[in-house]
Formats: structure tokens, sequence, C-alpha cells
């Protein structure tokens, strides 16, 4: 008991020393660093100067804006000169009509977060490369139409600002304010960002991008979430092409809707380091200057020249360093905190509690049929689960036993029958979604392991622990418990694609357990590991359910089977053919047949 | 009726156009699955080389093609071993759709830096002498496209179906590891297919660069149709990319001509658009060779 106290005290004196040491050297490194960057152009006062800084800060803050999207969910937008053009058409129609650019661009933002949300609610469905190949469709649509409602846009022949000056106009004779502005923006834009990556959404998007099934299973509204991002990431991307029309008085469809600057925009978040906070600004730095500068020095003749920089530098980035520049930095960092790895603890099995009795069903399963097809693969499958039950689910391979589990956590939709749960209040339910399923309290494993595999074993159980906790600092302490309750105290800093088998299946229930989950459905969390771990994870499950979580378990090792269930249901063909106290089912004659074929039967007779 | 009859012609032509420029796209998505966003980019490579060869040498532009499929496989064969293949195992979509972003970047700007922004417009060498059937008007060029798309489909399907080397390509398309174990040399496929799909776009571009100008940017313009196409057959089906160049092409005509030519695009991308999300396995995936392939 007296070592239990102990280790929790330290867990919570490390998670409370974590954050707090190292961000403030990082916010000074930060604040600097940036302070720096407005400096010095004003210091240096030349014209050509300000110019690289403010298109530095104008394509850092387009691509920091893209990163939410295209780095955090992983939606490799090439289509984002749709916003930008939004914003930049909608300052400047308006600004002709007399309203300042300052309102226009909050214009922009919504038009183009309704844009948003209507062009990628339906594209959400398309991977990789097709997403990209749709938003590049809509991007020739926009541009097209652009060209073709020529009173409202000049058509071909493009806006011109009229020519007001001052704050209110965010026009300016001389660059210094521009200069501010732009840098504002850029502010904004990383703030934004960072709110995003270190908040609940920013774990739930890149969760979403690992895994989106897995992060379904715990209860994360995958296409909300996603619809945020992008609502977001266009707003912010629509004022900057506000300011970014003010700053070059003159746009047209084929320079604003342009796929170059699509391109652009993802390629700066890219070779600075996708999905990182600082990348895009990074990335920004590096190859604005450079291009601007052959520019400045080739003049006319070396018309496409930065584009070749531009395209050659980005093949290059691709292959020798994916991670980017921030990458290449964050290697260098993180290998000096590898000694800080957290105390292990083997599986802690808490004191077990005295078990509670076993209550009403809780989850109460009738008729389910699905077929694919002519296929069925369950055919009239009923059961029910009693609060505080542990029922195992065995079967041949192919009996439907993950097809059931599809069924009973909302991933496959039953062809016929119904699933209730009862909700805490005690009423029975109807869940449909995953998320449904999630949110009554229903967690699950995947058979095959779904690790959200860029994050840290730690962030993998904050998905699960977010379910309950919306506050990071919270999720993260429920994330140590359980990691340490798990054994998986020693990986916390590490990511999950470096774990084994055995940890990741352990990494699977972990996250699952952080949810606090009423029922369990566990499938073959126990395949393919040793023995000293599965007498452990026995133990486990015998505390987890002695909390009162009612549990069903897909198993094929029969020791568990036999040690943990208080009732065996058996499926062969994707139909019930037992189902009883676990010694009575593996005498069952029908049973042996379904494992072992009506020859064994016989000879057995 | 004698409009309606010229616009659906054109249109036809039109798809068979689309259909010369889709089929190495195709083949390349098919079987390598990746998606070559520098695609566009090849076939502006090409049209720049038929240009250089009939205006420095006066070779004819169709015959140029006997010297550009060939420097233009050796371009596709290099680009899959020194860009893709190190890629092919990336955990990421992301890192192979920027490599051929970039890839087609670089060409573009390279074309710009080479040839300036100006058009380069090929002798037609006769290929624009009109050929009329009652009613109905086309250009001899674009019968050439045609009947050449016909027989390169024709000539691809046999070759994936009847030769050895092509049932291996379509065994490292069905399943990579597995064709690796029955000893197939898998790196080599993809090399030699990434070939072949960038030849197929050099054929095309000798018999484009006559008809159409040549600009830097005229890749993107193709490109785009390409991929439309390329969706609308099934993703890899090369008898289902001819099928929907062939609708695509129609739609084109007809929108350009009964909406309006300035927003046939849009038309076009449009129904793109619906498939992409309708239907993203394409409209003729469960009929035709290669239909496993998908994305």
């Amino acid at each position: 008991m007296r070592k239990t106290v102990t280790d929790s005290t330290l867990d919570t004196a490390m998670t409370q020393a974590r954050p707090n040491t190292l961000p403030w050297k990082r916010i000074g490194l930060f604040t600097a660093g940036m302070l720096a960057l407005l400096i010095i152009p004003i210091l240096i006062g030349d014209q050509f100067v300000s110019h690289i800084f403010v298109t530095i800060f104008i394509f850092a803050g387009l691509s920091t804006a893209w990163n939410i999207v295209g780095g955090y969910a992983g939606q490799l937008s090439l289509g984002h000169a749709i916003f930008y053009g939004i914003g930049a058409y909608a300052g400047i129609i308006l600004m002709n009509l007399g309203i300042s650019p300052w309102l226009g661009m909050f214009v922009g933002a919504a038009v183009s977060m309704v844009v948003a949300v209507a062009i990628s609610y339906p594209c959400f469905r398309l991977r990789g490369p097709f997403f990209s190949l749709a938003t590049i469709a809509f991007l020739e649509v926009f541009r097209v139409l652009a060209l073709h409602f020529r009173e409202l846009t000049g058509g071909a022949t493009g806006l011109m600002i009229p020519l007001k000056f001052g704050w209110e106009w965010m026009v300016f004779r001389d660059r210094t304010p521009g200069l501010l502005i732009a840098f504002g923006m850029l502010m904004v834009a990383l703030g934004v960002a960072w709110w995003i990556r270190s908040h609940r959404l920013g774990f739930y998007l890149v969760a979403t991008r690992e895994r989106e099934s897995a992060a379904q299973a715990a209860g994360v509204s995958t296409v909300r979430v996603r619809l945020i991002a992008v609502a977001a990431s266009a707003a912010l991307t629509a004022m900057i092409g506000t300011f970014h029309a003010m700053y070059l008085t003159f746009i047209d469809p084929s320079s604003v809707f342009s796929l170059t600057t699509s391109i652009q925009i993802a390629m700066f978040a890219l070779i600075g380091g996708i999905g990182t906070i600082f990348g895009p600004l990074v990335g920004a730095l590096f190859l604005v200057p450079l291009s601007e500068l052959a520019r400045g020095w080739l003049g006319a003749q070396a018309l496409g020249l930065h584009g070749f920089v531009y395209g050659v530098v980005l093949v290059l980035v691709v292959l020798f360093m994916p991670n980017g520049i921030v990458g290449l930095t964050g290697r260098f960092f993180n290998g000096k905190n590898d000694e800080k790895k957290a105390q292990a603890a083997p599986i802690a099995a808490a004191a077990r509690a005295s078990r509670p009795p076993i209550g009403n069903d809780i989850l109460v399963v009738d008729h389910l049929d699905k077929h694919f097809g002519g296929l069925h693969v369950t055919r009239d499958v009923s059961l029910t689960l009693k609060e505080g039950e542990i029922l195992g689910l065995i079967g041949p391979n192919g009996a439907g036993k993950t097809t059931v589990f599809n069924m009973i956590s909302g991933f496959l939709k039953p062809s016929s029958g119904t699933v209730k749960v009862r909700s805490e209040d005690g009423s029975m339910m109807m869940p449909v979604t995953p998320g449904d399923f999630a949110a009554i309290g229903v967690g699950r494993t995947f058979q095959i392991v779904q690790p959200f595999a860029a994050m840290t074993v730690e962030e993998n159980i904050m998905v699960g622990a977010f379910h309950r906790h919306s506050d990071v600092r919270e999720a993260r302490e429920v994330a140590r418990e359980t990691a340490h309750r798990m054994g998986l105290g020693h990986y916390l800093d590490a990511e999950a694609r470096g774990l084994t088998i055995g940890g990741l299946k352990r990494l699977e229930v972990a996250r699952v357990m952080a949810m606090k989950p009423r029922i369990l459905l566990l499938d073959e969390v126990m395949a393919g590991i040793n023995q000293t771990d599965v007498r452990r994870a026995i133990d486990l499950m015998l505390s987890i359910r002695d909390t009162g979580v009612s549990i069903i378990a897909i198993e094929h090792v029969m020791q568990a089977v036999m040690s943990l269930s208080d009732r065996v249901i058996v499926l062969s063909s994707g139909q019930i053919i037992a189902e009883g106290k676990p010694q009575d089912v593996v005498r069952d004659k029908q049973v042996i047949e379904a494992y072992l074929g009506k020859d064994f039967v016989h000879a057995e007779a | 009726m004698e409009t309606f009859l010229q616009v659906l012609v054109s249109g036809l032509m039109l798809g068979a156009l689309f259909a010369i420029v889709s089929v190495g796209l195709t083949l390349i998505f098919g079987i390598v699955k990746v998606v070559n966003f520098a695609h566009g980019e090849f076939l502006m490579l090409g049209m720049y080389l038929v240009y250089l060869f009939t205006t420095k040498l006066g070779i004819h532009p169709l015959l140029t093609s006997v010297i550009v499929a060939p420097l233009l496989f050796v371009a596709g064969v290099v680009t899959q071993r020194f860009i893709i293949q190190p890629l092919m195992s990336a955990r990421d979509d992301h890192i192979q759709i920027f490599a051929t972003v970039g890839l087609s970047t670089a060409l573009i700007n390279l074309a710009l830096l080479l040839f300036g922004a100006d058009i380069a417009n090929t002798p037609s060498s006769g290929l624009r002498t009109p050929i009329t059937f009652g009613p109905v008007r086309v250009l001899l060029g674009q019968l050439v496209i045609l009947a050449v798309s016909i027989m390169l489909v024709i000539g691809l399907q046999a070759f994936l179906k009847r030769t050895q080397t092509g049932r291996a390509i379509r065994a490292v398309a069905q399943n990579r590891a597995a064709a690796q174990l029955m000893g197939i040399n898998v790196n080599r496929i993809y090399m030699l297919t990434f070939g072949i799909g960038a030849a197929c776009v050099g054929l095309a571009a000798s018999m484009v660069a006559p008809l159409y100008p040549t600009s830097p940017n005229i890749g993107t313009y193709f490109v785009l149709t390409a991929f439309v196409v390329v969706v609308l057959g099934g993703l890899g089906s090369l008898t289902g990319a001819f099928a929907g160049a062939m609708i695509i092409g129609l739609i084109d005509s007809f929108a350009g001509f009964y909406i309006g030519s300035d927003v046939r695009e849009v038309v076009v991308f449009g129904v793109f658009l619906l498939i992409l999300i309708l239907k993203p396995s394409g409209l003729f995936s469960n009929r035709l060779s290669l239909s496993h392939v998908s994305p």
C-alpha cells in the first residue's frame, strides 16, 4: 500500500515538473527570435529588405494556416489558394464600396469558412492524393468562375485597389506599417496553430490523421474536428489574403487562384517541417529570401529560376529529410531528454477490491444479421452482457467474432437486428455511430493493433483520456497513471511505432482504459504475448472487472478464457452454437466439432 | 442537326486527345500506384522536344516520336529510379505527392528558364489539313490521334495480357510482395512501367504539338483533365480510361458549345468532383481489366 502512494506522488511531481521547466526557456527564445525578425528589417530600413520580410511573414502565415489542415489533420490540400483568393477579392471588392479592409477581411474569412466546410465535407472520404486532386479541381473551378463573373471580379483584367492611404485602408506609402501588420498576422496564425496543437483538438486531429478508426473508437468525432480545423485554416488564410491584396495593390484570377501559390504554401510547411508549429515559418525563412534574392540579382533573365529552385529543393527535402528542417533540429534536441525516462513499474494490479455482484443487463444484442452480398457473416446472433460480468466470445477463425464486435461498437451497420446499451442513467439506448457508442461508455480495442504511430505512448493514451477530461493537464495525468498501471511507464516518451507487438497490445488496452469505459470490448488482446504477460493481463482484467466494468473478450488463449470468463459464447460460421459456463462449453460436442472437425468427435466416441 | 453532329465529332476528337495523354498516367497509376503530378510536364517536355526537332532539324512532327518517345522513356525510368523508388516504402502519402509536385514545379520553371514564357509553335506539316465528311469537319491530325490512341490502348492491353513481361507487370500490380516471392524484380518492373508510361506521353507529344501551341504551362491543363479521365475510367483501367476520355471530350465539347466556352472547365471539373465523391472507384471499375487496382 505504502509503495503505491510513493509511486503516485512521484508521478504527480513529474507531471508538474515537466511542462514548467522547458516552456519558459522556449518562450523566451521564441520571443527573442520573433522580435529580431521584426526589428532587423526596421533597422535596416531598406525597401527591398522590408519587402523580403513582408513576403516571409505573409507566406509563413499562410503556410502556418495550411499546416493546421495539411500537417495536423493530414489532409493535403492543394487548393488553399481558394481561401487566399476569396480573402483578396472580398477585401478589394468591399474597399471599392468604401468598406475598410479591416472589416473586409472578416467578411472574406466568413465566406472562406463556409466554402471550406462545403468543399471539405464531401472530400474527407478521399484518401491522400485524391483529396489533393479534388482540392486542385475546386481551385480550377474557382479560377474559371472568377474569370467568368466579370461584374464582380473584373474578369481577366483583374482588380486594382483605389488609391486611399492610411491605417484604415491598410495601404501605406512606406513599408514599416505593412511590416507590422504582416508580422501581426503571422503571430495570430502561429497563436492559433499553437493553441490547436497544444489542446484537445490538436491531439484529436493528429489521432484522426494517424488512424481514423482508432480515433473514432476513442470517441473522436473525426469529421467534426477536421471541419473545425479546415474552417480555422481557411479563415486565417483569407485574412492574410486580404492583407496581401492590399500590399500588392492589384489582383487577377490567374495570380490569385493559382496552383503555384497553393503549392508554395504547402511547400514551405513541408520543407520547414510538416505538422510542427514552427516548421512553416522556418521553411518560409529559408526559401523566400533565396528566391527573392535570386530574382533581385538575376532579374528578368532568371524568369522561372526561383520556381526551379523551389521545385528542386522540394524534391531533395522529400528524398533526404522528409521531416523537414525542424525535424532535423528536433532530433538533436530530443537526444538530450533520453535519460529522463520515467521509472518503470510492472503492470500494477491495484489491490484487488472485493468483486461487485453481477447486476442487470447492460448490453443487449438482438438477432444481429450481417451479410455482404450473398455472404452471411453472422446469422441471428443474440446475446446479453450483464453489469460486472466477463463474457468470453470464442470460435474458430472466420466465425464472425470481430464482425460482431464491429456491430456492437458502431463500426459496421447490421443488416438487421438491434444493439441496445444501458446508459448511465439506467435507460436503454440504441447508439448508431462509433461516436455514440463511445459516448455511452463502450470502449473497444482492435485485433490488429491501431496505434497512432507518430504520437508518443503518453499522447496515444491521452487521446483516450480526453474522452472524459477536456483539459490537457488532467488528461496527461490520467494517461500517465494508466500507463503505469499497464506497465508502459518506461515508454511514455517513446513513439508508438517503436513498440513491440506486446507493447502495442498493452497500449491498445491502455488507450481504451483511459476512456474509463463502462463496457469494454477486448479483441484478442492476449494473442502473441508471452506467458508472463498473459498471467499479468489476466490479473489486470480481473482488477478492471472489480471496478465495475463489464467486459466482452474475444480470446483464443484458452488459459485466459477459462480463468476469466463468467460465461462463454461460442460462435461458429456466424451462429451461436453454445453458451454457458466455461467448463461446460469446452466439453460441448458441437463446440469440439466446430474446432476440430467431425472426425475428431467420432474418434473420441 | 449539323451543328450537333459537328459538336459530337469534335467531342470525340477531343476525347481521343485526352485518351492519348491519359494512357501513360493510367498505366503508372495502376501499376506503380503513384499519382504522378508531373505527368503533364512530361508532355510539355515532349512537346518542346518535338518543337526543337521539327524547327531545328526539319523532321516531320510525327516522325519525331521515334526519338522523343525513347527519350521520355529514359526520363521516366530515371524519375522512378531516383525519385519514386526511394519513397515507395514511405509511410505517408504526402511524401510521394510532394515529390512529384516538386518535380512538376521544377520542370515547368526549367522550361520557363530555357524557352521563356513565349509560345512555341510547332509547324503543323499538313496535320492541320481539314477533312470533311458531309457536314462534319475534322483535322487530319485529330484523326491521327484517334487512330493512334486506339492502337496504343489495344497494343498495351495485348502487351499486358500476352507477354511474359506484361504478366509480370500485372502480377506486381496485384500484389507486390507475392510477385517478389515469385522471383520478379519488382523495382525493375516499376522502372519499366514508369518508362512506358512516360514514353506514351512522348508519343502523344509528337501528335499534340503540331495542333496545340507549346508553353511551359501546357502540361497543367492537360494533366488535370488526364486525372479526371483516370478517375472516371476506374483508376488503372486502360480501356476504362479510354472510355472516360471520350466521355470527358464529349462533355467538354457540348458544354463549350451549349453553355459557354469560358465555363466548360467548370462542368468538366464538376463532373470529376461528383464522380470522385459519389463513386470514387470510377465508372468502369467493375468490368474492365486491371479493375483490381483500387486507390
